[in-house]
């Protein structure tokens, strides 16, 4: 017992009261504001959906991988999208190894609620906060707004293009998410570590064969160029800290700062404007306001985030263009290289 | 022939070595003593490393192989920063990085007594001086210097910890001082206590002071003196 305790992570008194009452002067130990980001770095792998996301001293590393499935029978002609994430102790010594505890399982989820499903119009939650001052009921302001937003708004990777035969063959995509360092803030930076690799990712190209038709032929990658999943938009995931003392906002909190923190709470938002999904178990409670401030804050973070994101795909298109251009003649790949 | 002072050509005092390396040929020097520190081994007549790192020299014979870890290994006379984790009947049990758990016993302050032992509660920041450091045991810890007396050691207040690699906290305590250390104090004024289990604890008049002490000790470790001080100056200017 006395080894395990030796092992672990400890967080004086005095720093506890230090963070503290450095965020009532507003300053934060490594020197940011409390509404800045740490600097994210975006890598690729050499094969197509790895990516590496660094978030300060956080580390997070997203693989994405497909197979032909049969779909569920509820849903014929959708594809299947699921999100796996592995904890080891090497990122945070009070990881256990084997079986993922809480913290993976809430992690796997908020990525896969962005992911999947439809999201509300950022400027409707406004407009029935409005309408919920003069109501009663203070969960009457979600419901007229709901329906409205379906109908309007879409996933962000569409799982209908994934369908191949209609109940028969539809491709599962395979989200795995390896937390390699835990800095502080694991889940934002899982999420940029998703998108990253969701994009990057190529499915083999497949088409239908045989003498009925029900045959599906998958082409390998040398004879028919692989193809790019739908992504229709990027959900950002951004997790606030809230600290009891007169109700203090930290965007992206370090290690340090999530042990002595009060509660914490995750909204996605993509850089439309859209929320994708909010995450708050637990915790200190917090006033709708800051609720409502934490979204704003967030619509302007995803934007930035969103475009760091497609800057550092920027070059690994210019790679795939290279490689498609090899495929068709060999001549053409000379020319491009002239023109780089 | 002159003979140089490692006694085996070339000579690798101050260069980096790895485990295997021949530093020192004891047949070519006889009638000496040699005092050999960690990380050095003898293999009948040759003195070969054990540990990757910097191989050191003393005079008139210390020869030793310095490192830097994030883990700390306990040795004696080691002044160290620990964190209070519980508390028995005759030991404080305190967190020190190393690979067990370290006593501290209760009565180990300067006029303890079994009458006015102190309360530490979980989580107490403590400076301290390791007194044993055996293989397989739990090392003990003092609050008093060898003499007795409580001379700083004891429970800090307020302030900040952080912490850094063995080999950073061993640069900050060398003579002469540390360039990033100078550069700030000329600048800043700020209390600091430097633990060789690679802790470090700033405290200041103003949080803001203590996380630029904080930040430039942090960000030095890799750099050479004069980059300290260019890295030092970057970070006042933008403060101010």
């Amino acid at each position: 017992m006395e080894g395990r305790l030796a092992n672990a992570w400890r967080l004086t008194a005095n720093d506890k009261s230090f963070i503290r009452t450095a965020l009532l002067s507003e300053i934060r130990i490594d020197g940011r504001k409390p509404y800045e980001y740490r600097k994210i770095v975006v890598k690729f792998g050499r094969e197509d959906g790895s990516s590496e996301v660094q978030l300060g001293q956080t580390r997070v590393m997203g693989i994405v991988t497909a197979q032909l499935v049969q779909p569920y029978r509820d849903r014929p002609k959708e594809g299947i999208l699921s999100i796996f994430t592995e904890v080891s102790p090497m990122a945070d010594p009070s990881f256990e190894p084997g079986h993922p505890g809480e913290l993976a399982v809430e992690l796997g989820r908020i990525i896969d609620r962005g992911l999947r499903y439809f999201c509300y119009l950022l400027k409707d939650l406004i407009e029935a906060e409005v309408c919920q001052l003069y109501s009663s009921n203070p969960l009457s302001f979600l419901f007229p707004r709901m329906y409205r937003a379906y109908s309007v708004e879409s996933k962000a990777v569409d799982t209908e293009s994934l369908c191949v035969l209609a109940g028969k063959f539809v491709w599962a995509i395979r989200i795995d998410l390896h937390i390699l360092d835990n800095g502080g803030n694991l889940v934002d930076a899982a999420n940029i570590a998703a998108l990253a690799a969701l994009l990057t990712f190529r499915r083999p190209e497949c088409s239908l064969g045989g003498e009925d038709g029900q045959e599906v032929i998958v082409h390998p990658p040398e004879i028919r160029e692989p193809l790019p999943l739908i992504v229709h938009h990027l959900p950002i995931a951004i997790t606030f800290g809230f600290f009891s003392n007169d109700s203090i906002l930290v965007i992206d909190p370090t290690h340090n700062e999530e042990a002595v923190m009060g509660g914490r709470m995750t909204t996605t938002v993509n850089a439309n404007g859209d929320i994708c999904a909010i995450q708050k178990a637990g915790g200190e409670g917090v006033p709708q306001r800051v609720i409502m401030q934490c979204l704003q804050l967030a619509t302007a973070k995803a934007a930035g985030i969103t475009k760091q994101i497609k800057e550092a795909l920027y070059d690994i298109l210019w790679y795939h263009l290279l490689r498609e251009t090899t495929l068709e003649t060999g001549e053409l790949k000379c020319t491009t290289q002239k023109e780089l | 022939m002159e003979k140089k002072q490692s006694g085996s050509p070339p000579s690798l005092i101050d260069s980096t070595v790895v485990p295997g390396d021949v530093v020192l040929d004891l047949s070519s020097m006889t009638n000496q003593t040699i005092m050999l520190g960690g990380g050095l081994r003898q293999d009948c007549d040759a003195i070969s490393v054990m540990k990757a790192g910097t191989l050191r020299f003393s005079k008139p014979n210390k020869y030793w192989v310095e490192s830097s870890q994030k883990r700390y290994t306990p040795c004696v006379e080691d002044t160290v920063l620990g964190i209070v984790v519980d508390s028995k009947a005759d030991n404080f049990l305190i967190d020190i990085k190393g690979p067990v758990l370290a006593f501290l016993p209760v009565l180990a302050f300067e006029g303890g007594t079994r009458r006015n032992i102190p309360k530490f509660e979980v989580g107490t920041l403590l400076y301290l001086r390791v007194v044993k450091a055996n293989f397989g045991m739990n090392p003990e810890l003092s609050c008093t210097d060898a003499s007795g007396k409580a001379a700083e050691f004891g429970p800090l207040k307020d302030g900040y910890m952080f912490e850094t690699s063995t080999g950073l906290s061993r640069k900050l305590l060398s003579s002469p001082t540390c360039p990033v250390l100078e550069a700030l104090g000329k600048k800043l004024s700020f209390e600091i206590a430097v633990g060789l289990n690679g802790r470090v604890w700033v405290n200041a008049a103003t949080p803001d002071t203590i996380v630029v002490v904080a930040n430039a000790i942090m960000n030095s470790e890799s750099l050479s003196g004069a980059q300290q001080i260019i890295m030092v100056e970057h970070l006042l200017k933008n403060i101010q």
